[in-house]
């Protein structure tokens, strides 16, 4: 018998050994049998959390007041507890977020209203303007269309 | 009898006609949204679940989107259809086995809403075809009437709170269903799947997550949600499905002028194991009505018949075929109920013949 591995996702004994290869960079993740049959063997989203969350090293001391999870109960099940979780495991959740998202802003829409902070409203502002950029270069005219009436409605509100 | 009314009733995806479903089956948009103040599915207690789906069901029931829409309640329904209704991608597994699920469908299918799988509410909006920005449209408007009517989590920051922080910030997941035969046959398929995953698009079979790529069917998604717009989202699965499906057409032709003969002896070789077999299992069956698709829409069989198998590729599924005998079969009896079905189908289909170049 060789020496076991703890599942990815949830420690227990890993059957399931999977390597994937991103830009030339190399995650390992290792799941058992429920958590491989869960999807997540064939779910390169999961696939990456799993590998992100078996890496990322958070002492066990952010509770949630809202809900009571904490950071290794989110460690383990791989979900949060409620949206509160969201602000008390924050530390804990931001470097994650960095590895599986591409930034760790919002740059999407907001609840009908739901006005932005002048800070909020200003990055918006940057990143329409870069895309308007993007979709004129790509002729695509619809998108561009819309960007432009979405730039000059974050104009009104930051003036 | 509300399941067997969904899947009995024509929709979209069942009785689509039309050059531009060829390669594309369908487009869908899916938004997680969650209640602020509950705790997510996988962390409440039943009594909390049973609470978000009043919530939900109170809030979207009145909306003119659901007028007479189809309620189920996953732990109410037998598992055959509960089975059946993952099988239209209407639910998913997850929803499917969980605690305390439950679904709104929209009279005409293109809408559903799944309350208490991973987030209190999971928005879809499948349109048959290409139709990415009708799709969105259709969403946007769905999810204002959400935030009126419900206060969902949300954050300045992090955008609209979910359980998993694979969705967090746009809850977004668009994607587009693809038929690609071509590509798989010419053993190119590796290459796309790998080309899409790193450029953050997701590559993953017919039933989603985990499943394989029956039927030659790949489901193609973004797998980021946070720090894009959702205008860049859909912009960049647009310009990847423009690309394969640019692709497939080129390899599609490639087969047809390198293989000549050979090619109509392997659609005739599918269409004969199709009209002829006694036992047909799901893949195989799944495997023969792929060339006959594919043959359909290289003029091979005439275009009006592509409807027919992409029913046929629907309700050979096992589900579907036990719900149809109104029994519960073995693999054998299933497998002859689908050979049964098929070779009647096809029985008025005419010879597929030398295919057309366009």
């Amino acid at each position: 018998m060789g020496k076991t591995v703890p599942c990815s996702v949830c420690g227990a004994t890993a059957t399931v050994h999977l390597t994937q290869i991103v830009q030339g960079q190399i995650t390992k993740v290792h799941l058992c049998e429920g958590c491989a049959e869960k999807g997540g063997a064939g779910d390169p989203a999961v696939f990456q959390l799993a590998g992100v969350l078996s890496q990322t090293e958070v002492p066990p001391t952010l509770a949630c007041s809202a809900c009571g999870m904490n950071d290794a109960d989110f460690r383990k099940k791989g979900r949060l507890g409620c949206p509160a979780c969201w602000t008390a495991l924050l530390p804990a959740l931001e470097p994650l977020l960095g590895k599986i998202q591409c930034g760790v802003h919002h740059l999407g829409r907001s609840p009908s209203g739901v006005t932005y902070s002048p800070e909020q409203a200003k990055m918006r502002l940057d990143a329409a303007r870069r895309e308007m950029d993007e979709a004129v270069q790509s002729e695509d005219y619809e998108s561009a269309a819309r960007l432009r009436d979405l730039i000059r409605n974050l104009e009104g509100q930051i003036a | 009898m509300t399941v067997r009314d969904i899947l009995s009733s024509e929709n979209e995806l069942t009785h689509m006609l039309g050059a531009q479903q060829a390669i594309v089956l369908s487009t869908r948009i899916r938004l997680a949204r969650n209640l602020n103040d509950h705790p997510f599915p996988g962390w409440a207690k039943s009594a909390q679940r049973a609470k978000v789906t009043e919530l939900c069901l109170g809030a979207l029931n009145p909306m003119p989107k659901f007028r007479r829409a189809h309620e189920v309640r996953m732990e109410a329904l037998p598992e055959l259809e509960r089975a059946a209704l993952v099988e239209r991608h209407l639910v998913s597994k997850e929803l499917s086995g969980g605690k305390g699920g439950a679904a709104l469908v929209s009279r005409d299918q293109t809408v559903s809403v799944m309350i208490n799988e991973e987030d209190h509410l999971r928005v879809q909006v499948v349109k048959g075809g290409w139709h990415l920005r009708a799709a969105w449209h259709i969403a946007e408007q769905l999810d204002d009437a959400l935030s009126s009517a419900l206060p969902l989590a949300y954050s300045d920051r992090l955008g609209f709170l979910t359980a998993c922080p694979t969705n967090v910030g746009t809850g977004l997941r668009a994607s587009a269903m693809l038929h690609l035969p071509g590509l798989c046959l010419a053993g190119h398929m590796d290459k796309v799947a790998r080309a899409l995953g790193q450029d953050g698009l997701a590559v993953r079979g017919w039933l989603g997550e985990g499943s394989d790529a029956a039927g030659n069917v790949f489901q193609i998604s973004n797998q980021q949600t946070l720090g894009l717009s959702e205008d860049t989202i859909l912009r960049h699965l647009s310009g990847w499905v423009r690309n394969v499906v640019e692709q497939e057409e080129n390899a599609r032709l490639r087969l047809i002028e390198s293989e000549g003969e050979k090619f109509l002896d392997r659609i005739a070789r599918a269409f004969g194991t199709l009209r002829h077999a006694r036992l047909l299992t799901s893949g195989e069956s799944m495997a023969n009505l792929s060339l006959l698709r594919l043959a359909c829409d290289v003029g091979m069989l005439p275009e009006a018949r592509r409807a027919t198998v992409d029913r046929l590729m629907i309700e050979g599924q096992p589900a579907h075929v036990q719900l149809r005998a109104g029994v519960e079969l073995d693999t054998e009896a299933r497998d002859a109920r689908r050979a049964t079905t098929t070779r009647d189908t096809l029985a008025d289909f005419p010879e597929p013949s030398a295919p057309k170049l366009p």
